[in-house]
């Protein structure tokens, strides 16, 4: 399998040493941010832009582009990078800041070298008890060699970088949120535009980038834009680090070409399913986006292939209605943040869509009122079905209340809990019908009004007649999926 | 007519009851606006805390660094004195002068910060989808019914706190905890593939007063 050799950020996992500055630089560490100081900047984002990087935290956006958005000029730049990994399912910016520190460090200085950034800050999740003190101390070898600090590699680029740790809010992994958190707040995300590139930490022109993102910049300046892009599928540059988990025999962090298919993934790298089981239901990037089925493996995990390949279905809001994304487009999934939860043919579906569905409601920052309140009673009416107190109308229910709060809010959490939610009712419609059917509320209404329709046949006493025909007027409107209590 | 000196009447009526028994639940005058300023408190930040602040201070922009360092100074502040109360919230918003209702809604905000005080052990499991689909929740349980709390709870015996908690970030390897002990260092471990067999031994371990770092990763 030649597609398994090459190595870019992993090539240090699992290598306790590569912590170490001196084993980092003796194995070619530092030496494109050496070369990068000395560069003219432009250079440097033309050499990007020509690599197809995309932003590795979630959304794909071209990160060339992306710091093209800086005002040309602009005195005071910042450079954020996202290490707030928080997407369940997902586990590889762990990896990377705890066994390969030095990378991002290095791939930080030559970002900062194209943008023109003088303070850089590494926005950390407060969870990462293990990891802090290891960037911390790579960051402190790194001044200690003259790499970081008032010049770096002796020229005359200044660069500080400090950590600054999150304390839990999943919401700080939007980047808006994360600049609001970090200038000493709640995360609360802000209205794009002004997009940070203009207008971001402090008000200043602020570039966000994911911790894999800039591990991948020492690479490209290395081995140049080109040659990126060519180990890449269409525009999608380089290789891609995947974190997978759930019901497969090797779980764990793979860095891998793009095209390999789900199927690949679990059956080649990942080995298969435990106890040689089926596979139900992929989520291919993270648990903000649509799961994919059995029948929708054989697609490239590559970014613009998940949102376009038509072997993927589209999500609905009702059998036959596309949802849509906007502007007429359609929703199939998205390779999101890379992290893969495979579910086998024994995972219950209602389930694992309740509990996803209350990470959202618990992680929601209660700014918009669609999410606030949206996530909430998405969370209560999934959590009845799966309680067995599921009421006809509550498919219908859950598909209205997430097609409400997708697109009317102003960060993409509210979307992030929406998509999901109408990929689990699209393809797994059948196991949330089963469950309201054997459900006890529906037993105990059908119980009643088969009593209160006996009882209007033999009317001992008018007033029964009336109690039931309100019993069976309950019913229907039941039926009808009104929410009553 | 009637029904305005009817809203006066009961307006003022209110007014009356609200103030009395204001007077009466807190003793002391309600417009007392000396309250804030006489309020002791015999908590201080510690001396390292204060070196820590001077050390970070240069990081940001000056006419910003107050703010930002409100979270690094909350947490420092939590590991002081185990939580964050209101008194603590008071504390370093003076120190940091920053409306305290800024410093209070940002730890509220976050779920790191305790609001209330913890037990000596803060165990924290992962119940999100990862660690959900591979028996999380059967771990949970084991831990509540064994600790006899329910989420969030503390042992009687003030050992444990018991929460529930959203992705650590390690789902390969779930389900997942992480343990704080109060006073110590943060502990730089999770506690990885937990199963009903190993959590028995981190309950054990915890209830000898110790951390399992044998048992971590």
């Amino acid at each position: 399998m030649g597609w398994f050799d090459l190595k870019i950020i992993s090539r240090h996992f699992d290598v306790p040493q590569a912590k170490d500055i001196d084993y980092y630089v003796e194995h070619g560490g530092y030496a494109a941010a050496r070369q990068a100081v000395r560069m003219d900047p432009a250079a440097i984002t033309t050499e990007v832009k020509e690599s197809n990087l995309r932003g590795r935290g979630g959304a794909g956006f071209p990160t060339g582009i992306k710091w093209g958005f800086v005002p040309k000029g602009a005195q005071t730049v910042y450079l954020v990078v996202n290490a707030d990994e928080s997407e369940p399912g997902t586990f590889k910016d762990r990896h990377i800041l705890f066994w390969n520190p030095h990378m991002l460090i290095e791939g930080m200085i030559i970002a900062a070298r194209a943008l023109g950034v003088k303070s850089a800050y590494v926005y950390m999740r407060g969870e990462m008890l293990r990891e802090y003190p290891v960037l911390q101390t790579a960051i402190d070898e790194a001044y200690a060699k003259g790499f970081l600090g008032a010049r770096c590699f002796g020229s005359d680029m200044p660069l500080d970088i400090t950590i600054y740790r999150g304390a839990g809010a999943y919401i700080c992994g939007e980047e808006t949120a994360l600049l609001s958190s970090l200038e000493g707040g709640r995360g609360w995300p802000r209205l794009k535009p002004p997009f940070p590139a203009v207008k971001g930490l402090w008000g200043q022109p602020t570039i966000v980038n994911n911790v894999e993102t800039i591990a991948n910049l020492p690479w490209i300046i290395e081995h140049g834009g080109k040659a990126f892009a060519d180990l890449g599928v269409g525009r999608s540059g380089g290789l891609r680090i995947v974190s997978v988990c759930g019901h497969v025999n090797r779980p764990g962090v793979y860095e891998l070409p793009l095209s390999v298919t789900g199927r690949e993934l679990i059956e080649e790298v990942c080995g298969g399913i435990r106890n040689g089981r089926k596979v139900k239901g992929v989520i291919p990037g993270g648990v903000s986006m649509p799961l994919l089925t059995e029948a929708e493996l054989d697609v490239p995990f590559e970014f613009d292939a998940l949102q376009t390949d038509e072997r993927i279905a589209e999500v609905e809001v009702q059998p036959g209605v596309k949802f849509d994304l906007g502007g007429g487009r359609t929703l199939r999934t998205m390779a999101g943040s890379g992290g893969v939860v495979v579910m086998d043919d024994q995972t219950d579906m209602v389930s694992a869509c309740w509990r996803i569905l209350h990470f959202f409601a618990d992680e929601s920052c209660g700014q918009c009122t669609p999410c606030r309140e949206g996530t909430g009673w998405l969370t209560k009416v999934a959590k009845r079905i799966d309680a067995g107190q599921g009421r006809p109308g509550d498919v219908d229910l859950m598909a209205s209340i997430a097609d409400g709060i997708a697109g009317n809010t102003i960060c993409a959490l509210g979307d992030a809990a929406a998509w999901p939610t109408l990929a689990f009712l699209t393809k797994y419609r059948g196991e949330f019908e089963a469950k309201i059917r054997s459900s006890r509320f529906v037993a105990e209404q059908r119980a009643a009004a088969e009593a209160a329709a006996s009882q209007a046949v033999h009317p001992g006493q008018a007033g029964k007649a009336v109690q039931a025909s309100k019993a069976v007027q309950a019913s229907k409107a039941v039926q009808q999926g009104g929410v009553t209590s | 007519m009637g029904t305005f000196w009817l809203a006066v009447g009961v307006g003022a009526f209110w007014l009356a009851l609200g103030a009395s028994s204001r007077v009466d639940l807190v003793g002391e005058p309600i417009l007392g606006f000396a309250a804030a300023e006489t309020k002791v408190t015999t908590k201080q930040l510690s001396p390292e805390i204060e070196a820590r602040i001077q050390e970070l201070w240069p990081r940001f922009p000056p006419q910003n660094a107050a703010k930002a360092l409100c979270i690094p100074v909350l947490y420092l502040a939590q590991q002081q004195f185990g939580m964050v109360d209101d008194e603590v919230v008071d504390l370093v918003a003076a120190r940091l002068s920053l409306p305290a209702a800024h410093v209070k809604g940002t730890a509220t905000f976050y779920t790191m910060f305790n609001k209330k005080p913890v037990g000596r052990f803060h165990l924290q499991i992962c119940t999100n989808i990862a660690c959900q689909i591979t028996g999380a929740y059967g771990v949970f349980d084991r831990c509540k019914q064994r600790l006899a709390v329910e989420n969030h709870g503390t042992t009687e015996d003030g050992n444990v706190t018991l929460s529930e908690v959203e992705c650590l970030a390690a789902c390969g390897y779930g389900p997942v905890a992480q343990i704080a002990e109060r006073g110590k260092p943060d502990i730089p471990l999770y506690f990885e593939n937990l199963d009903l067999e190993r959590i028995e031994k981190i309950l054990d371990a915890l209830a000898e007063g110790r951390v399992p770092v044998d048992l971590g990763s």
